[in-house]
């Protein structure tokens, strides 16, 4: 029931443009790394709270060479001040051994919500940032990277 | 395929419509891209695999890279089986990995290794054809206001059977790219295939022989200027200075630029000028820690490895270590495995324009998307700001597969001369010393047998690099490399053939600082080895034929034993051979194909060795182009068999010592043994051509040394013992 938890959840946060990995029979042939439990994690994480595109962006290539150390930017429109700011910025991956990847947690001090980091990313797929903002509303943006298979690596 | 350059760059398709259907967001799961396509001149694109001109020319597009080993042939014939075309008007081109990004993966992964070019995109290509197929049936039928049903379809043209009207693709393929792709058309029954399954020509062979192919090395463009590097020469050092001023005034010299922290490059009119320019630079590096390493530190370390306490467990069932212990017979022995440079024929190279609004490389690579991947990273240009043009490759065996250093270096150099196109070029000597070597191993084997001589138990003990490790730790499965187990596995694309009571195969990870890389067959090769000559030795120690010996353990493993059976039979096993003609066997399951081999060679009493014949039999499930998979197999022993007699990478003060052929050398013609293939597909699965062969040649050559003179050799390559091949 994985697909069909994502699939709500999909809808419930207003529609990730995570359409473009429904998987046939071609794609599960080439998926060498199962999705995890991401959406489930995300769930916990958010509550019952909507969680709305916008305001957050990802800066991630499209695709890597190499998953093994993969730039990552994210930025949320915000003015960071007492009254509004970004509380925290959760990071997630689909096909990762844990979809937790990173979390950071800022407040009005930080001044501007724009994080940069590196990540590992095991396999084509799916990166979600949400931004938790200090009125308790869940912001997101997501993104599709491949990350191009080595030349010989077979799974066994 | 034609390639002129620079048109190159202009092969961009032209789209003909902004609207992107709903195919298109489903990615490469439906091989369709916006509506309508259109190739370059203007033709229409029936579907992304399929371009049909007026004249009836049909171009299939494809992903995965032509290096000689026959994918452009064998991808198209599949497509043409579906799309029912007339073969003899067919041409191929590659789609750029920018259009693909663009279109979603139009056209899914280009990574050409693995040996899974074809196994892995057969279903959508075919898809692909039978597809457009179906469209221009449609149109056809439209243009007729008939039921597309009344119609058949052969050879490319279109056939109203009530009333005898015809047409061709050609007068239909506009009309058809107008038409929405149907879903999920059935693909033909494998036994009614035409074109799949027979011995075709190459589609490239004309080109290749009127000197037509462009490989990366040949390109010119407009403007050009040339490169060459030089990276450190320990692998993990850093630039430390270079005197720029001491070449400057050196005829054709552009720019001396540094690359990164680790490399120089010259720029220059021509090629020799910045190799001249680049020798009498004076550099200094900084070496590191990595300068003390050797050749036999790196075996010290590898030796401990073998009695190690901790190793990562690859096979196991039963207690392998008791059995032993308490075996009537013990037989052990210890082998090793060298470093080993792809050593393409032609040196890593790309060339590359960058601007502040465009980056465009053109390269050979077995990965069209990972040079592009390399090529957004180095110019920092977002991805509609880039592209990639392939150019035919000067050898692949994975070099150009997972490392696309030469794509980084080409971009961060042109990004010091913005505008001017620069092809970077190694030297051979770089090429040789900037590998991404065949990681280094030794295996130490212990079999113990019972009283009635039957096996029951066997430890495998490899101690050794990891090439996951360096290139992909995120594949690793718990800090172990599952690569290292290729060929010995319990279950699937690489499983091992032999059923053994009490069985333990592991691995002491030792990582030295030389990097590692997947060499066409990868891991299959050393261990094919040590599990194929071990087991020769366990049959001598039994008093057992090697085939009887194998037979044994090999009950449950009925397709590995019907390729071995396969190679005994036809090359008279049992049989008293010629006078001093001697036979080895070897067998092992790799990239999803059952493969064996019997070698015949003689010994002089100099120790030169003559393969007389291999015979080599494959079952890959299916075969494509059985004509092509023949060469394939010969292909494999050439490398295969250099590797074992001639090739080895050795390290002095942490770099490679090999800096060219003379030190680094490749079996000649006349050295090549008659190859006898043996073709026997069962059907049901698809397994790979290009590198299952590889690894059975030197262990049968290996066995057979061994019954004509009585000696096991287990250190490579063999040159070090004195044995030439002739």
């Amino acid at each position: 029931m994985k697909h069909g938890s994502r699939r709500q959840f999909l809808a419930a946060s207003g529609g990730l443009a995570i359409g473009a990995v429904l998987p046939t029979r071609a794609a599960a042939q080439l998926a060498r790394v199962p999705p995890n439990n991401m959406p489930d994690v995300i769930r916990k994480l958010v509550g019952p709270a909507p969680i709305k595109p916008g305001k957050v962006k990802i800066g991630l290539p499209p695709l890597v060479e190499n998953g093994n150390l993969v730039p990552l930017s994210i930025s949320v429109e915000s003015p960071m001040t007492e009254a509004d700011h970004v509380k925290a910025i959760h990071v997630f991956t689909e096909k990762n051994p844990l979809p937790e990847t990173v979390s950071f947690y800022l407040g009005p001090r930080a001044g501007r919500a724009d994080i940069a980091t590196r990540i590992r990313l095991a396999d084509t797929q799916t990166v979600v940032a949400i931004a938790q903002l200090s009125d308790g509303s869940f912001w997101s943006d997501s993104t599709h990277v491949i990350v191009t298979l080595a030349a010989c690596l077979e799974e066994l | 395929m034609i390639i002129d350059t620079p048109k190159i760059s202009r092969r961009s398709f032209i789209i003909g419509s902004a609207a992107i259907g709903s195919g298109l967001a489903l990615g490469m799961n439906i091989p369709f891209g916006p509506r309508v396509a259109r190739a370059a001149d203007g033709s229409p694109e029936v579907t992304a695999w399929v371009v049909i001109r007026p004249d009836d020319t049909v171009v299939i597009r494809i992903a995965r890279s032509e290096m000689g080993q026959g994918t452009l042939t064998g991808l198209a014939q599949m497509c043409a089986e579906e799309l029912e075309c007339d073969w003899s008007k067919v041409t191929t081109e590659y789609p750029t990995p920018g259009q693909s990004v663009a279109r979603k993966r139009a056209w899914g992964d280009f990574s050409t290794g693995g040996s899974r070019g074809i196994r892995e995109s057969h279903e959508y290509v075919r898809k692909g054809g039978a597809t457009a197929r179906v469209m221009l049936v449609q149109a056809a039928a439209d243009a007729w206001k008939v039921p597309a049903a009344e119609c058949s379809v052969a050879n490319s043209v279109i056939t109203h059977g009530p009333s005898g009207r015809k047409t061709t693709f050609g007068a239909v393929a506009e009309a058809a790219s107008r038409i929405t792709p149907p879903k999920d058309v059935p693909l033909k029954d494998p036994k009614t295939w035409k074109l799949i399954g027979k011995p075709i020509k190459r589609l490239d062979t004309t080109d290749k022989l009127t000197g037509k192919q462009i490989y990366g090395a040949d390109l010119t463009l407009p403007g050009m200027l040339n490169a060459t590097i030089k990276e450190c020469p320990v692998f993990g050092g850093k630039v430390k200075s270079f005197d720029a001023a001491k070449v400057a005034g050196m005829k054709g010299v552009k720019k001396v630029v540094q690359v990164g922290d680790t490399a120089v490059a010259v720029i220059a009119d021509t090629w020799w000028q910045a190799k001249t320019a680049l020798d009498a630079l004076p550099i200094v590096w900084d070496e590191g820690e990595n300068a003390k390493v050797s050749s036999a530190s790196i075996a010290d370390l590898l030796k401990a490895g073998l009695d190690a306490d901790q190793a990562f467990v690859g096979n196991q069932n039963g207690d392998a270590k008791t059995a032993i212990a308490g075996a009537a017979k013990r037989v052990e022995a210890v082998y090793a495995y060298p470093y080993q440079n792809h050593a393409a024929m032609e040196p890593m190279n790309a060339t590359a324009r960058y601007t502040a609004d465009k980056c465009e490389v053109w390269c050979g690579t077995q990965n069209g998307e990972a040079a592009f991947a390399a090529t957004l990273t180095a110019s920092g240009l977002p991805a509609d700001k880039c592209e990639v043009y392939k150019l035919l490759l000067g050898g692949g065996f994975g070099r150009r597969g997972a490392f696309h250093d030469y794509v980084r270096q080409a971009v961060l150099v042109a990004k010091q001369m913005p505008g001017v196109p620069v092809k970077l070029l190694w030297t051979r000597e770089e090429d040789m010393t900037q590998g991404r070597y065949h990681p280094v191993t030794q295996c130490k084997l212990v079999g113990g047998f019972d009283a009635g001589n039957n096996l029951t138990g066997l430890h495998m003990r490899i101690s050794g690099q990891s090439i996951l490790t360096a290139v992909r730790p995120e594949a690793l499965k718990d800090g172990a490399d599952p690569a290292t187990f290729q060929g010995v596995v319990p279950s699937g694309e690489f499983e091992f053939g032999y059923s053994v009571p009490n069985l333990l195969i592991d691995h002491a990870m030792r990582n030295p600082h030389v990097p590692p890389g997947f060499w066409r067959g990868v891991n299959i090769n050393q261990n094919a080895i040590y599990i194929e000559c071990f087991m020769d030795e366990l049959a001598q120690a039994a008093g057992q034929d090697a085939l009887e010996f194998r037979r044994k353990l090999m009950a449950k493993h009925p397709k590995h034993l019907a390729v071995l059976n396969a190679v005994a039979e036809r090359a008279g096993w049992g049989k008293p051979a010629p006078q001093g003609v001697f036979r080895g066997l070897a067998q092992m399951k790799a990239f999803n194909s059952y493969v064996a081999a019997c070698a015949e060679i003689s010994v002089s009493g100099d120790n030169k060795v003559k393969i007389q014949r291999i015979v080599c039999a494959t079952d890959p499930g299916y075969a494509v182009n059985p004509a092509q998979i023949e060469r394939q197999i010969a292909g494999s022993f050439v490398y295969g068999l250099s590797a074992v007699f001639d090739q080895e990478c050795t390290v002095k003060n942490g770099r490679i010592e090999q800096t060219n052929f003379n030190t680094y050398n490749s079996m000649r013609i006349a050295q090549m043994p008659k190859v006898e293939a043996i073709v026997m597909p069962s059907g049901g699965f698809w397994g790979g051509v290009g590198e299952p062969t590889i690894c059975v040649a030197a262990p049968a050559v290996l066995n057979a040394y061994f019954a004509a003179t009585g000696k096991r050799i287990r250190s490579f390559p063999l040159k070090n013992h004195g044995i030439a091949l002739v």
